[in-house]
C-alpha cells in the first residue's frame, strides 16, 4: 500500500476520519511529554535560557524529512501526491514576525496552547481564545488584507528548488544544518551550566 | 550528549549523506528502460496532461523541445522552451513529473532517454507531441456516428477544451475525426489527418 493514504484511498474515508484525531492526540501527547506545554520553557527559547523548542522542532523536521525522502525512494510514499503549501515571502515574513511576538508574549503557540489548556492551565485557554479571535479578525479584514496576502508569491516551492539543487542535496544540507545546530546548542547549554 | 543522542545523530548523518549521494544515482539500466517503453509507462496523454494543468498541479514541469519560434507561435500552457542540448545539463527537481513534447514524438522520445539516463525517474512524453494536444484538447471532434464510449470521452475532452479556449466540434463525418493511438481504433500512428490539422495552425 502506497501513501499518502488520503490521496490513494488506502484507509478509506472512515479510516481517515479516525486517523485524524489519533494523529492529533499523538501530536499533543509528544508535545506535552517534550515539556512544550510549559510557557516558561517556550519563552526561554527567545532568551536562550532553554532551547528545548529548537531541539524538539528540528528533531521533528529532520525525522519527517528523512522519513519522507527515503519512503519515497523505496516506493512506499508518493511524494508527488503530498500537498505542498505555497510560499509568499512578504506576507509569511510578516505573519512569522507576528507569530513570534504572540509566542513570546503568551509563551505558547497554537499547538502548545491546546496542550496547555488540556493540562488544565488557564493561560492556555486564554491563548486559544486569542487565537480564535485572531481568526475572526483576519477573516473579517480579509478583503483589505488580500493584496498583501497574495503578494510576492513563489508558488509551491521547496528549499531545494529555491537553491537550484537536487532534492537529495537539499535533504543533506538541512540534515547538516540541524546536526550542527544540535551540536552548537549542546555546547552552549553545557557552557551555561558550567558557568 | 548521551549514547542514544550520538547514535541518532549518526543515523541522521548517514541518511542525509546517502540522500545526497542518491542525487548521483546510477543512470537507468537499459533493460529497465526497455521495460518502461514496452509497458508504455513513459507516456502521458494530452487529456491527462490538460487535466493536471487545469488543476494547477505544482509537481508538473512541461518542456517544449521545438524551436523558439514554434514555441512563441503556440505552446501548451505552463510549458517552458528547452533545447535538446540543455537536457543534458539542466538541474530539475528529482521528484517532479517532467513532461516532454515536440512536434511529433521523436525528439521527445530521444530526450526521454537522455533524462532517464541522467537518473530522472518521473519523465513522460506526449507521444504524438503538439499534434496530440491540438487534436485532443484544442480541437476535439465527435463523429456523427460516435459510439457511447466516444461520446463520453468527448464530454470530458470538451470540458478541458473550453477551459483552454479550444473549439470542440460535434457531428463531423467520421473521416474528419483524427485517429491516433489514443482513439478506440488503437492505431499506432496518426492517420492521414495530420496535414489538415497543421494547416489550421498547429
Amino acid at each position: 500500500m502506497i501513501a499518502p493514504f488520503s490521496e490513494t484511498g488506502g484507509l478509506g474515508s472512515t479510516g481517515l476520519l479516525l486517523s485524524a484525531p489519533l494523529i492529533g492526540l499523538a501530536f499533543g501527547w509528544f508535545l506535552e511529554r517534550g515539556g512544550l506545554g510549559c510557557a516558561p520553557k517556550l519563552a526561554g527559547q527567545f532568551f536562550f535560557s532553554d532551547l528545548t523548542v529548537f531541539k524538539v522542532f528540528f528533531t521533528a523536521i529532520l525525522t519527517a524529512m528523512l522519513g519522507a525522502f527515503w519512503l519515497d525512494r523505496f516506493g512506499l510514499l508518493d511524494l508527488s501526491l503530498v500537498n505542498l503549501p505555497e510560499t509568499s515571502v512578504l506576507p509569511q515574513a510578516i505573519g512569522g514576525a507576528l507569530f513570534g511576538v504572540g509566542f513570546l508574549v503568551a509563551g505558547l503557540c497554537p499547538g502548545t496552547s491546546c496542550v496547555a489548556a488540556a493540562s488544565g492551565r488557564l493561560d492556555g485557554l486564554a491563548v486559544m481564545g486569542g487565537m480564535l479571535a485572531g481568526i475572526v479578525v483576519f477573516n473579517s479584514a480579509f478583503d483589505w488584507i488580500e493584496p498583501l496576502y497574495r503578494g510576492t508569491p513563489l508558488g509551491a516551492i521547496r528549499f531545494s528548488d529555491w537553491m537550484g539543487i537536487s532534492t537529495g542535496a537539499g535533504v543533506a544540507l538541512i540534515t547538516a544544518i540541524a546536526l550542527c545546530g544540535f551540536a552548537l546548542v549542546g555546547r552552549f547549554e553545557r557552557s551555561r551550566v558550567s558557568s | 550528549m548521551s549514547q542514544t543522542h550520538r547514535l541518532l545523530a549518526i543515523v541522521a548523518a548517514v541518511l542525509g549523506g546517502a540522500a545526497f549521494l542518491s542525487s548521483f544515482s546510477r543512470s537507468a539500466d537499459p533493460s529497465e528502460l526497455a521495460s518502461e517503453i514496452e509497458a508504455e509507462s513513459d507516456h502521458m496523454s494530452a487529456l491527462d496532461l490538460a487535466t493536471r494543468i487545469m488543476h494547477e498541479d505544482k509537481n508538473l514541469r512541461i518542456f517544449d523541445l521545438r524551436s523558439q519560434a514554434e514555441f512563441e507561435q503556440f505552446h501548451i500552457p505552463t510549458a517552458q522552451p528547452m533545447a535538446i542540448e540543455a537536457i543534458t545539463k539542466s538541474v530539475l527537481p528529482r521528484d517532479a513529473d517532467i513532461v516532454l513534447y515536440s512536434e511529433g514524438g521523436t525528439h521527445a522520445a530521444q530526450a526521454w532517454v537522455l533524462m532517464r539516463m541522467r537518473g530522472y525517474r518521473r519523465v513522460f512524453v506526449l507521444r504524438e507531441g503538439i499534434y496530440e494536444w491540438q487534436s485532443r484538447v484544442m480541437e476535439p471532434r465527435l463523429a456523427i456516428d460516435a459510439t457511447a464510449a466516444e461520446k463520453a470521452e468527448f464530454e470530458k475532452a470538451s470540458e478541458l477544451s473550453r477551459f483552454f479556449g479550444g473549439n470542440p466540434e460535434m457531428g463531423v463525418p467520421r473521416s474528419q475525426v483524427p485517429s491516433g493511438y489514443w482513439t478506440t481504433q488503437q492505431s499506432e500512428t496518426p492517420q492521414t489527418h495530420t496535414a489538415p490539422f497543421r494547416r489550421r495552425g498547429c
